[in-house]
């Protein structure tokens, strides 16, 4: 008699994979695959799938990025490509994630820079990215097929598409070669509708990532964790419109009370454990990119995630 | 496997005596299957039926009760992997470390702390909850002499840390009656350990390789008299803790191996990684979880991750109804409606006072539900508002007659407005947006 887990499930969830080398028509240094696991991400000794990986998020206009990152970051967050660059070889997260934050001011007009920051980005990292543009249907379309175009061959993970306005970003990704995030209101039936939408106007499921969109923790995380495991279990037992890798990012953390009000000298103390102590659950609960935006976050989760699943794993690894 | 209420039922006196305490035999088959009442509480069971019931509504992972008086706390009653099939009801215990080579003014400051430590959330308390002794010296008079300063200061639950059966025994004799959980029996001296757990009453914990190892274990333990049993997982390799406590819940809920139907025990020390150990214990099945002090920022967000995932899923947490006033708000400041879901809540206060824009906010009973939801369902209605509007005195708070209401629940704007009187501002969707919506809006 050997005792382990008792798993009946049929399912498995696909595999994608971020970025494109030289030889493939892209100019990233690595690229990453996610997804594969045919049982909870975790379980098996090696687990079936891929490992979870961390992005590092950051932005094009840092007047609306939480403070503590911002005053940490100093000069270099006025400049997305030396942030970039200067986070991948200090920190080493395996994917960077740029939100073009300009786009969302009022009044946003500057489309040339769309095209310019994301390829300053490019040259300044050899990292598989994700860019996030704007939301706002009537910049949309504009926005989306400079990313596109910027970023042409780079297989881009782009985002974020919603049942209310996705066909702009489908349509970048299909004509430049990129990936989708598609994002729904922690709600299962509105993931899988989502995914459903995006298939029936032709964007395939393998070029899609899941975003249950996750609260932060002790601000509706609880919901986040238990949308993930029902996608993931859903996936296991063999829906397949729901068996793509998910994305957490817990982006309010830095901005919450417990943040907030922290005393000066402790606050990259309680950014890293409010980071933390949602990002490394998420990984549990089945996310396979986690993200995060205050540098000194990366450090433990690694180390959490080389706990949980140890190197190198099985599905031929990250 | 675990009998429905309708075949429960079925084996009852159906008398509807109420002398158990429900109105009627079905609610009471309905209470037993979901484990919340005992068979002996009918009193007119038969013996038969009684045998059948006690067998299978024995709780499939057991209740062990750790501590004495107020802070004491109860562990095990689980049923299901995910919260979201139901819900995890006991939450784990935080047990601090102290060592017995520490001296007493450490000790006692360390206990000290974890006896006044408090986090109010939510209207919550959140507490740690007792401490645990490490026998690291291997002398009896040493470890004696820790549970002697820890119980100076307070009477907060214990694990007693200690392997050697006689340094175990010289612990208990200073607070064996106080139910502390003796750590740990192994194959080789679980006939000292039970005697023991048996002698002072105590929970015991037990430790193997593997889990083949531990189930056998288990079984000699009850043998042996020691039924309130806690399984130790803890290993070096997080990766295994969390695959053998998925696969001890697994095993214990389907009944498949009953012997592991126990709560679970991780220290947090080997795995040198208190916060990621501290995680994979309370997201997968961790009951008593041991940790030397961590950092004031780890223990709240563990506090904090503990609540959300403890959280019942099926009843959002609410917050009463009523009038809020974010920083000190006169008579021109603007007034918010929202629903009394605790989420909506708190994420629109706190951008409330990141704006800061001194404000009220009007908190109307919506049953928990969050504005898209209580919409829909109509329990968000304009004689709801009406009734808050008057019940709590707003007219009398402010000199304007100006509401502003969440983007979701722009379709009730002209009813709202009808029905009150008061001009109606539809807000924006995301409370995100809500400073500059009011620096726009707000003169």
């Amino acid at each position: 008699m050997t005792l382990s887990t008792l798993s009946d499930w049929t399912g498995e969830v696909g595999t994608v994979t971020i970025g494109a080398l030289k030889a493939d028509g892209g100019t990233r240094s690595t690229t990453v695959t996610i997804g594969g696991e045919r049982d909870l991400s975790f379980i098996g000794s090696p687990p079936t799938g891929h490992r979870p990986l961390i992005a590092f998020e950051l932005c094009d206009d840092p007047s609306l990025w939480p403070a503590p990152v911002t005053k940490f970051l100093g000069d270099r967050a006025s400049d997305p490509a030396e942030w970039a660059r200067w986070a991948g070889q200090e920190y080493a997260p395996d994917l960077i994630r740029l939100f073009l934050t300009s786009t969302r001011r009022r009044g946003f007009s500057d489309f040339a820079s769309v095209t310019t920051t994301v390829e300053n980005v490019l040259q300044a990292t050899g990292l598989p990215l994700i860019i996030e543009g704007s939301n706002d249907p009537e910049l949309d379309s504009e926005v989306f097929r400079r990313i596109g175009e910027a970023g042409e061959g780079e297989r881009l993970l782009i985002g974020t598409a919603e049942a209310a306005r996705y066909r702009s970003i489908a349509a970048s990704a299909m004509a430049y070669g990129h990936l989708v995030i598609a994002q729904s209101p922690i709600d299962i039936n509105l993931a899988k509708q989502l995914n459903i939408l995006l298939r029936e106007i032709g964007l395939p499921h393998d070029r899609i990532v899941i975003d249950p969109y996750t609260g932060a923790l002790g601000y509706g995380f609880e919901y986040s964790y238990s949308v993930m495991e029902r996608i993931r279990y859903a996936a296991l037992k063999g829906d397949e419109d729901l068996a793509m890798p998910m994305i957490s990012s817990a982006i309010d953390s830095l901005t919450v009370k417990e943040v907030r009000e922290a005393d000066p000298s402790g606050i990259e103390k309680i950014s890293v454990a409010w980071e933390l102590y949602a990002m490394l659950p998420a990984t549990i609960a089945g996310a396979s990119i986690v993200c995060v935006r205050h540098p000194s976050t990366i450090l433990p989760l690694r180390a959490g995630i080389d706990a949980f699943w140890p190197a190198p794993s099985g599905g031929g690894g990250a | 496997m675990a009998l429905k209420a309708l075949d429960i039922y079925k084996l009852l006196p159906k008398k509807n005596c109420k002398e158990c305490g429900e109105p009627t035999c079905l609610t009471f088959a309905m209470k037993l299957a979901s484990g919340k009442v005992k068979p002996e509480d009918c009193p007119y069971l038969d013996e038969k039926a009684r045998e059948i019931l006690g067998a299978s509504t024995r709780p499939p992972v057991q209740r062990v009760k750790v501590g004495v008086g107020e802070r004491s706390f109860a562990i095990g009653e689980e049923i299901v992997q995910f919260r979201h099939e139901k819900t995890f009801f006991h939450e784990p215990g935080i047990m601090t470390a102290v060592s017995d080579r520490m001296d007493a003014d450490t000790i006692q400051a360390i206990v000290a702390d974890v006896r006044d430590h408090l986090l109010v959330r939510i209207g919550l308390d959140l507490r740690l909850n007792g401490i645990a002794i490490r026998s690291e010296s291997g002398a009896p008079a040493a470890f004696a002499a820790a549970v002697e300063a820890v119980e100076a200061v307070a009477d907060l639950p214990e694990v007693l840390l200690a392997e050697d059966p006689a340094v175990q025994e010289a612990g208990l004799a200073v607070c064996g009656n106080y139910r502390p959980l003796i750590h740990a029996a192994t194959r080789d001296q679980y006939r000292e350990m039970c005697a023991l757990a048996v002698k002072y009453g105590c929970p015991l914990a037990i430790r193997a390789p593997t889990l083949d190892a531990l189930a056998d274990l288990s079984g000699l333990c009850t043998a042996a008299g020691a039924g309130h049993l806690v399984l130790d997982l803890t290993s070096p390799s997080l990766h295994e803790t969390l695959n053998s406590a998925v696969a001890v819940r697994q095993h214990a809920i389907t009944r498949t191996t009953p012997a592991l139907g126990y709560p679970v025990f991780i220290d947090t020390r080997p795995s040198g990684l208190p916060d990621a150990a501290l995680i994979c214990g309370v997201l997968k099945f961790g009951s008593i979880l041991v940790t030397d002090a961590i950092s004031d920022e780890s223990r709240k967000a563990f506090l904090v991750l503990r609540q959300n995932i403890y959280t019942d899923p099926q009843k959002p947490i609410q917050i009463t109804p009523g009038i809020y006033r974010v920083g000190s708000p006169g008579p021109d400041a603007p007034v918010l409606l929202t629903v009394n879901f605790s989420l909506t809540y708190f994420t629109l206060q706190g951008y409330l006072e990141a704006s800061g824009v001194d404000s009220f906010m009007l908190i109307v009973d919506t049953e928990g539900l969050s504005v898209l939801t209580s919409v829909a369902a109509g329990k968000l209605s304009e004689t709801l508002v009406r009734d808050a509007l008057k019940e709590f005195g707003v007219p009398d708070l402010v000199d304007h007659r100006k509401l502003i209401i969440p983007g979701y629940a722009a379709p009730l704007s002209g009813k709202i407005e009808d029905e009150t009187g008061w001009k109606v501002l539809v807000g924006p969707r995301d409370a995100a947006d809500i400073a500059e919506f009011l620096e726009k809006e707000w003169p």
